[in-house]
């Protein structure tokens, strides 16, 4: 019989300890990683970014990756979307009972992975178990913190008129996975999650630009949702040629069959930058060297009229908005 | 109110035919349409293939275009 | 007049008409919601006026269906399936979306056909495919029923409101000069109706739904509404042929028969709707259930019933973008986003 998570696993004695020891300190240890209540951390020279998210996703483990990869990423990109170095993370575990610890040990072992590769350090850790049905198999929060680069400062509201807008990547890929992997709607496609860290692909990009105004990552609300916010903290117009935006046919044939946008599908892996325009081909030429980043290509520019608004140039040369950000993405067939 | 997408046919039997949109590949009801064969063209309607297509949309305009516009 | 064979020729030549002045009313939710999407409503000549008409099955489908859901899941325990579109249509009482919150099972589906399979291996749910569409979409809901038939399935059945298109031409030809024939339609009933139809003086063009398409359906109804005589064009040929599915005419026509249908915001068209044949009773979700009348009515200002006959627009129906918007849609045209109303708010009330 497959061993699983129980409650005294979270009580705080042995089972925990042993938890602790051979599953989380055993993936993802490290000079930093603490066995005491808190982290004691070398000070770090510069301004420092500080982030925290919440990870839930359902089915847990998809094509290109897993819910532990997807909780490492999701902050290691928000602190490089301030164009800060990911330095540390802590992690917290809320485990449902009855969960196999071999999935955990695989989410440890994808944590410890992805985080080695991302270049930081996960430095502390929490784990309680709740009881069935409380969550749904395993809930992730992260924190992480990072050091600034000199000189770097990147804001939504920086965006300015005349300002090139690159999408790292096309786009929708996570959501699609997801969707998939729930197998709701019988459809099957060759689609992997874009799920990637992503300060290297930032790191280069602030070097050849280090006036950059805004890097943003798309996660659940996808590019479109991105774009209107950086358009309503800017106070500026965004106009977006729909022909260049990068959709995977894949995808686009997924989407084609349920009616869906996939500007507003998730990404993972894919980060929104703006920057002055006479930098913007070097930014993608550098990004499109850069792993994970290869499909780099600017897909529109920011505009003084349009306040708050996204238009979309179309196929047939017609312009139109891009409609809000809103509700339950749902299925529209008739 | 109906939207449609163009599939291509992958394989067909007793009706139901596996069809491919740009990589998609879903299995759908091809009982309203004789003849179907792999590598045919349908259009897709909630799950089910309503059409065959002859064409695609570039020269078809054109030919709209040509017969009443010229 | 120059030849037109680019698309930039079509735009330009629709940007730049300034002939008499065209109607031209399109009849499916579909073209409503790519021609937003397209932005083709922003660059059009003052003199061509495009109308939303009744094209969504969804803004049509009327209030008291959605109780009747609403009643199947809640008093009966009905698992319903749905196409997403249904989800967030409001009721008189609720939505489906408040139903499933107080514990209604409602489930999304791509197809009826799916729905059916969905009710072959759970066995111990009783299964309603919410069937609501045109033309289109009733030959997948009928070999639905058809495969409930060959798997001696007595746990599925349909809540029907499907339309049909021919009654509502005939009811709107009034509001418009020409019809933007509804494609997909047309792909299963042919074109021998809209060649009777232009014969008794009530024009149109079959479009199809890529931009090209429709810019070049839209160009070709305008030049020949602009030259005053009735006509049919069918410029959807790649798709539609004359004779359409015989084949789904048969098969629809073995399992529904024809029946008046209320149309939301429009009222009762004679003949405009099929419903299951007495001898499939057991798959009628409403004679299964005996689903009672519903007859609460509720009173708002919304107006959709004249944005459907394209009388208003929607941005002139006072409830638009204030009390009526897509997060709290009153009347059905802001629920879907096929809607009149939910593309002109969404698009920016662009007209």
């Amino acid at each position: 019989m497959k061993e699983v998570i129980t409650l005294a696993h979270g009580s705080g004695g042995r089972k925990t300890s042993e938890l602790i020891g051979e599953i989380f300190r055993k993936n993802l240890g490290n000079e930093y990683f603490t066995a005491d209540d808190a982290a004691v951390l070398p000070r770090p020279e510069g301004r420092i970014a500080m982030s925290t998210d919440g990870f839930i996703v359902s089915p847990w483990k998809y094509p290109g990756g897993n819910i532990g990869r997807l909780a490492v990423c999701g902050t290691v990109n928000d602190l490089a979307c301030m164009g800060a170095k990911p330095l540390y993370l802590t992690c917290s575990y809320i485990i449902e009972e009855g969960l196999p610890i071999e999935d955990l040990e695989l989410i440890a072992k994808t944590m410890g992975e992805t985080a080695r590769e991302a270049g930081v350090n996960i430095v502390a850790g929490d784990t309680k178990v709740a009881g069935k049905g409380q969550v749904d198999k395993i809930f992730i929060t992260t924190a992480g913190v990072g050091v600034i680069g000199e000189g770097i400062n990147t804001s939504g509201k920086f965006a300015k008129p005349g300002d090139k807008i690159i999408v790292t990547g096309d786009v929708g890929r996570h959501g699609t996975a997801i969707l998939l992997a729930r197998d709701e709607y019988g459809i099957e496609a060759d689609v992997t999650s874009d799920c990637a860290p992503l300060w290297e692909p930032v790191r280069r990009a602030l070097e050849v630009c280090p006036e950059m105004h805004v890097i943003r990552d798309a996660t659940r609300g996808g590019v479109g949702t991105v774009l209107y916010e950086i358009a309503d903290e800017a106070g500026v117009g965004i106009r977006v040629d729909r022909t260049s935006v990068p959709v995977a046919p894949e995808v686009s044939g997924v989407t084609g069959l349920l009616g869906l946008e996939p500007l507003y599908l998730a990404c993972e892996g894919r980060m929104v930058m703006i920057c002055p325009a006479e930098k913007a081909q070097a930014v993608v030429d550098v990004l499109k060297g850069t792993k994970y980043t290869e499909g780099a290509t600017i897909i529109g520019e920011v505009t003084e009229d349009e306040t708050g608004r996204v238009v979309m140039t179309t196929e047939v040369g017609g312009q139109t908005y891009l409609p809000k950000p809103g509700n339950e993405l749902l299925p529209r067939i008739c | 109110m109906c939207v449609g997408l163009a599939a291509k046919i992958i394989s067909v039997k007793d009706g139901v035919a596996m069809v491919d949109c740009t990589g998609a590949k879903r299995e759908i009801s091809a009982e309203l349409l004789d003849d179907l064969e792999p590598g045919d063209y349908v259009m897709v309607h909630a799950g089910c293939a309503i059409a065959k297509i002859t064409d695609d949309d570039k020269s078809e305009t054109e030919k709209v275009l040509k017969e009443n516009l010229a | 007049m120059t030849s037109i064979n680019s698309t930039a020729d079509m735009r330009n030549f629709l940007e730049t008409y300034d002939g008499p002045s065209v109607r031209i009313m399109e009849v499916c939710g579909t073209h409503t919601h790519e021609i937003f999407r397209q932005g083709i409503r922003r660059f059009l000549s003052p003199k061509i006026n495009l109308i939303s008409g009744p094209g969504c099955p969804v803004c049509v489908t009327p209030a008291a269906y959605i109780d009747e859901a609403v009643y199947l899941a809640l008093e009966k325990g009905c698992t319903l399936t749905t196409f997403g579109d249904l989800v967030r249509v409001p009721g008189n009482v609720k939505s489906l979306q408040q139903a499933r919150a107080e514990g209604g099972k409602v489930k999304i589906v791509y197809s009826p056909i799916d729905a059916e399979k969905y009710a072959k291996d759970h066995p111990e749910e009783q299964v309603v495919f919410l069937s609501v569409g045109f033309e289109t979409t009733t030959p997948s809901d009928v070999i639905a029923v058809k495969n409930a038939v060959r798997d001696g399935l007595d746990n599925f059945s349909l809540l029907t409101a499907n339309k049909t298109m021919p009654g509502a031409y005939e009811a709107m030809a009034s509001s418009t000069d020409a019809y933007l024939y509804p494609g997909h339609v047309h792909a299963i009933i042919g074109t021998k109706l809209c060649r009777d139809l232009a014969e008794r003086g009530v024009s149109g063009t079959i479009a199809g739904f890529t931009g090209d398409e429709l810019l070049a359906a839209l160009a070709v109804t305008v030049k020949n509404v602009s030259e005053g005589k009735p006509f049919f064009v069918n410029a959807y040929p790649r798709v539609v042929t004359d004779e359409g599915s015989p084949a789904a005419v048969a098969l629809v026509d073995k399992f529904m028969k024809s029946c008046d249908a209320e149309w939301r915001g429009i009222g009762v068209i004679p003949d405009s709707g099929v419903e299951l044949r007495d001898e499939y009773a057991a798959y009628d979700a409403r004679k299964k259930y005996s689903v009672p009348k519903m007859e609460f009515e509720r009173k708002t200002a919304c107006k959709c019933g004249i944005v459907l006959q394209g009388k208003i627009l929607p941005s002139e129906c006072p409830l638009f973008g204030k009390a009526c918007n897509p997060d709290h849609p009153v009347g059905a045209c802001m629920v879907s986003d096929e809607g009149a109303c939910s593309a002109f708010y969404m698009y920016g009330g662009q007209s």
